[in-house]
Formats: structure tokens, C-alpha cells, sequence
């Protein structure tokens, strides 16, 4: 119970800030807290599942263009885009699991996810009717209940506890005998199939938990950006999200939760040198491998003990 | 021991391309009998245990297991049946703590699905109580000082006896033990011999053993299957098999 109240505090704090702030600093932290999910998707798979799969920005624009094109075409309003999202993005997870059922494995994999990732980047620039094309498409502006989402600091309000959630819901999966076997896969797949553990199933199910999650942040950046063009989900993205994991931690959901703040963060230092960006993100990665080979979370981690989380290791 | 055997292994056939692992080999096991398994390198012994749990598919023949067809069932789907196995060579999920690695021997057992997991509160007893399981077999085998310890840091004594904890969690009627005396010390040895007798006495588990470590198999197997060139050379009692020509040949070469 005391590690629940434990997160509750810095939650509440978090609550008035974006009061505080000016409407560009209020969207870049609603940037922040988008890609919280889009981190612990990430993480799912690659940190704790163990497996290379780099489709993470293939969810990212499912979910996005799964909620925009909805609101656009069909003009519902935004929260009832939120579940498709998900599942688009969940689909896209398990469709990108199936080279890995097929056992390949390691920088196979990594090229493979890849190529899907680029593949669905490609499907946004040719199905005009829908996106856009290159051009892009604009996404109306949410509502929710007849409340109007035209302000970051609306949507700050919305996005925080569906973030909470998300991230409440991940926990309780990686604290249970799901988490568990997804170390174990990750750790000895053949060992964890002779303990029962049915491999397969987990990998499809990790891959698809993360795709949704990921879905979900997409259908938040759809509504923060207010304008879907093919090139957010490039290379540069798929680096951009990369870095969060890594900087964050491995297998941690604090770790993504640090990792999209700082990633986020970071380049708002350099906004007058265009370019700079990925420059930064490559920085922070050499600077965290070189000295926290483990993420900011493992430092948290030897700080404070309610920063331990039973299913990351260092 | 009872009539029906636990484990029936017929004809069974594994060929690795033009190679013949294992040529038609058949033998039983019953429940509470230790039986070894040895041979030469290259006799086929870790292919027909691997057959047996699940991880090669075996080209041809039957293995039944407590009555039913078990040759191409997955490995987890076999280790769901009771028959589970251990590794030769570091089978421990070493980036967990040796209970964990209990724990998730006992997978099956941890209640709720997916849904369940994220809309009930059955997942958290179900939990505790797997905990609370896991911890007293760990204390049965004495090495509940170790439970919180990563896997990857312990002796390798300590990681033979929590793999074996591991696999017996779940109280499965057969156990396939591979090599289980590779690399440890003559003390750890002796206690190991004592733990495999006493999981066949007094649980009544079958146990298939690979070993090279013939002291060890002399002293506690009731039966040993000596395999060689993917054939049964020879099935008998210890002290039997030590004075049988054609196992003296399989080791010392043609006379």
C-alpha cells in the first residue's frame, strides 16, 4: 500500500503545474506525457520481452492515423477514437510478432520490424483518400462530452489520467506471473517453455499490449500535433523513441516515464539550432551507456527503495 | 512399482538430416524408478530425452505418457502433462532470484488470465499463496537462505537444487534430469545423489537421468539404459550392465 501513496504524492504535485506554465510549455509537457506510453510499449518488447523489434513508430502512426482519420471522416468525437486506436495499434503489435513466432531472432528481427515500420510510413503517403498523402491531414479539434480539447491545457486534463491508467494497468500485468515469464523468455526462452511458460502466446500477447499502449499515445499525438503528416513516423521518431527506453532504463516503466521526459525535454535546450536534435538524443544515449548502462531509473533505483521495481534488474 | 508404466517410449526414430540420432529405441518407465541413460558422446542419449520432453520431434515411433501420445506435443504442453525436465548447462533464468525461478516453475499453477488479471483480485492470492509454496520447497531442500538471491550468483550446487526445485514444483509424476552432476564438487554431488533418491522414494517421481558421472549412476539408479550409435545396447540393473559386453565395447571401442 505505502508504494501506492508513494506515487500518489508526486501526481498530485504534478496536478496544478501545468497552471504555471506558459502554452508552449504546456504542449511540450502534454509531448512528455504522450510519449509515456509510447515509451512503456517499447520497453515492453524490447526491455522486458528481450526481443529486438523496432516497429514501435508502426503503432505510433496506426494509432494516430486510426484516431485522426475517425475524426476526420467520420466525425466522431476523440475518446471514442481512443479504442480503436488501441486496437490498431495492438493489431500492428501482433502482426509484428510473427517473424518472431517463426523464431527470428536478434538483428533479423530488428531489420524485419523495421521494414514494417517503413512500410506503414510508405501506406500513409499513398492512401491519400484517407491521410492526406505526404501533404498530411488535419485532425479536428477533440471534444469530450461537448467539452472542446482546444487548448494544451485542456488536454492536459485528459491525457494525464488516461496516462495514469495505462500505466497503473502495465504495472499490475509486468507485477504478475505475466511479467515474470517475460523475463524468463528473455532470459532462457527454451528453459521458461520446458516450466510451461506457452512462449509463443506471451510474445504475441507482450507485442500486442505494447502496439495498444503505443496505439493510445498515438491517438493523443493526433489531437496535440492537430496535423498528421507521413514524416512524424520516419527514422528520426523511431530514434527519438529508442532513446527514450534507453536513457530511461531497460525493462522499467519508470524508466520510460523518465526517458519521455528528458527525450522530450532535452532538445527544448537547442530549439533555436535546428538539426540538433538527433544529435542530442545520440549524446544522451553514448552519455547513459557510458555511465548508467542501466537508465536514470537504475540510479532512482540506489537512491530511493520505492523506486525498486520487483520485475527490472541492475 | 505399479503395472502400467509412466513413460512408454516405442520405436522412436530422430534423424538430423541424413544422420540417425536415434534409431528405433524403446524402453519403459515407471513411477518411482530411476533409470539412467548413458552412452558414449554421440550416442543419441540427449536427443532421445529431448524427444521425450518435447524439444526435438521425434520422425517416428510413440511416446506415451501416462497413457497418451505425448511425440509432438509442444514443450510447454508436455511440462503442463508432469513431465518436466532440467538442463544440462545453465537452465536458471539467471537475471531472477532463485525464487522467482521457482515461481515461474509453477507458472501454470498462478491462476488468472489476462482479463483476470487486470479486472480481479483472485490474481493476488493466487500469487501469495504460489510465493508462499515456492518458499517452503526452497526450505525442504535447505537452500531457503538463497530465495532472494539472484540465480545467476549462486553456486553451481545451489543452482542444480533450485533447478530441480523449479522442476518438481508442480509435483509432476516424471522427471528428466540432464547431466544433473556436471561440474559440481564431490560434497555436492553426494547431497544431490540423496535428493534424486529421495524424489523417487518417498514422491514416488520417475526419474530419466543422463549421466556421465558413473559412480553416480551406479549408486542410485534402479535401471540403466546404456545407448549407443542411436541403438539400446543394453537395459538392466546396475550391476548387470557393468559386466555386459557390448556396453564395454560401447565405451572402449570393438575388441
Amino acid at each position: 500500500m505505502s508504494r501506492r501513496f508513494f506515487w500518489l504524492l508526486p501526481l498530485l504535485l504534478l496536478l496544478p503545474v501545468p497552471l504555471l506554465l506558459n502554452p508552449y510549455q504546456q504542449y511540450v509537457l502534454n509531448t512528455a506525457l504522450l510519449y509515456v506510453p509510447v515509451g512503456i510499449g517499447f520497453n515492453l518488447v524490447v526491455g522486458n520481452l528481450g526481443l529486438l523489434a523496432f516497429s514501435n513508430v508502426a503503432y505510433f502512426g496506426l494509432g494516430a492515423y486510426t484516431s485522426g482519420v475517425l475524426m476526420a471522416q467520420l466525425g466522431l468525437p476523440w475518446w471514442l477514437t481512443v479504442v480503436p486506436a488501441a486496437l490498431a495499434g495492438g493489431i500492428g503489435g501482433a502482426i509484428a510478432s510473427i517473424p518472431a513466432l517463426r523464431g527470428v531472432r536478434l538483428f533479423y528481427l530488428a531489420i524485419m520490424t523495421l521494414a514494417f515500420g517503413e512500410l506503414m510510413r510508405w501506406t500513409y503517403i499513398r492512401w491519400e483518400a484517407l491521410t492526406g498523402g505526404s501533404m498530411g491531414m488535419a485532425v479536428p479539434t477533440a471534444t469530450l462530452f461537448g467539452w472542446s480539447l482546444d487548448s494544451d491545457l485542456r488536454r492536459f486534463y485528459v491525457f494525464l489520467p488516461l496516462v495514469v491508467l495505462i500505466v497503473a494497468i502495465t504495472d499490475r500485468l509486468l507485477r504478475s506471473r505475466f511479467g515474470r515469464a517475460f523475463l524468463a523468455i528473455k532470459d532462457n526462452e527454451i528453459a521458461a517453455a520446458a516450466m510451461g511458460v506457452p512462449t509463443d502466446r506471451y510474445i504475441v500477447l507482450a507485442f500486442a499490449w505494447g502496439g495498444a499502449v503505443v496505439g493510445v499515445g498515438g491517438a493523443m499525438f493526433a489531437i496535440s500535433v492537430g496535423h498528421l503528416t507521413p514524416v512524424s513516423f520516419d527514422l528520426t521518431e523511431l530514434i527519438r523513441q529508442f532513446a527514450i527506453i534507453m536513457v530511461g532504463g531497460l525493462a522499467s516503466l519508470t524508466g520510460a516515464i523518465i526517458g519521455a521526459a528528458i527525450i522530450t525535454a532535452a532538445p527544448q535546450v537547442f530549439i533555436s539550432f535546428p538539426g540538433f536534435e538527433e544529435l542530442v538524443f545520440g549524446l544522451l544515449i553514448v552519455l547513459v551507456i557510458l555511465f548508467l548502462p542501466r537508465g536514470i531509473a537504475s540510479l532512482l533505483a540506489r537512491l530511493h527503495p520505492a523506486f525498486v521495481e520487483r520485475y527490472y534488474r541492475d | 512399482m505399479t503395472d502400467a508404466p509412466l513413460l512408454c517410449v516405442r520405436d522412436v526414430t530422430v534423424r538430423f538430416g541424413g544422420l540417425v540420432a536415434v534409431g528405433g529405441v524403446s524402453f519403459d518407465l515407471h513411477a518411482g524408478e530411476i533409470c539412467a541413460l548413458i552412452g558414449p558422446n554421440g550416442a543419441g542419449k540427449t536427443t532421445l530425452f529431448n524427444a521425450v520432453s518435447g524439444n526435438v520431434v521425434a520422425d517416428g515411433g510413440s511416446i506415451r505418457f501416462r497413457g497418451e501420445e505425448i511425440a509432438g506435443l509442444t514443450p510447454h504442453e508436455i511440462s503442463a502433462r508432469g513431465a518436466r525436465r532440467t538442463f544440462q548447462n545453465g537452465g536458471l533464468f539467471s537475471e531472477l532470484t532463485a525464487l522467482e525461478n521457482v515461481l515461474v516453475g509453477l507458472h501454470a499453477q498462478v491462476g488468472s488470465g489476462f482479463f483476470g488479471l487486470l479486472f480481479g483480485r483472485r490474481s493476488a492470492a493466487a500469487e501469495s499463496s504460489a510465493t508462499a509454496r515456492a518458499r517452503e520447497l526452497l526450505s525442504l531442500m535447505g537452500i531457503a537462505s538463497i530465495a532472494d538471491h539472484k540465480a545467476g550468483a549462486l553456486s553451481g550446487g545451489q543452482q542444480r537444487m533450485v533447478e530441480i526445485v523449479r522442476a518438481i514444483a508442480t509435483d509432476p509424476p516424471l522427471l528428466l534430469l540432464d547431466e544433473p552432476a556436471v561440474g559440481l564438487a564431490p560434497a555436492a554431488r553426494q547431497q544431490l545423489t540423496g535428493v534424486i533418491r529421495d524424489l523417487a522414494r518417498s514422491r514416488n517421481i520417475g526419474i530419466l537421468l543422463i549421466e556421465h558421472a558413473i559412480e553416480l549412476v551406479m549408486s542410485v539408479a534402479d535401471r540403466v539404459i546404456v545407448l549407443n550409435d542411436g541403438h539400446k545396447v543394453a537395459d538392466a540393473p546396475p550391476e548387470q550392465v557393468r559386466a555386459d559386453r557390448a556396453v564395454l565395447e560401447a565405451y572402449l571401442g570393438h575388441a
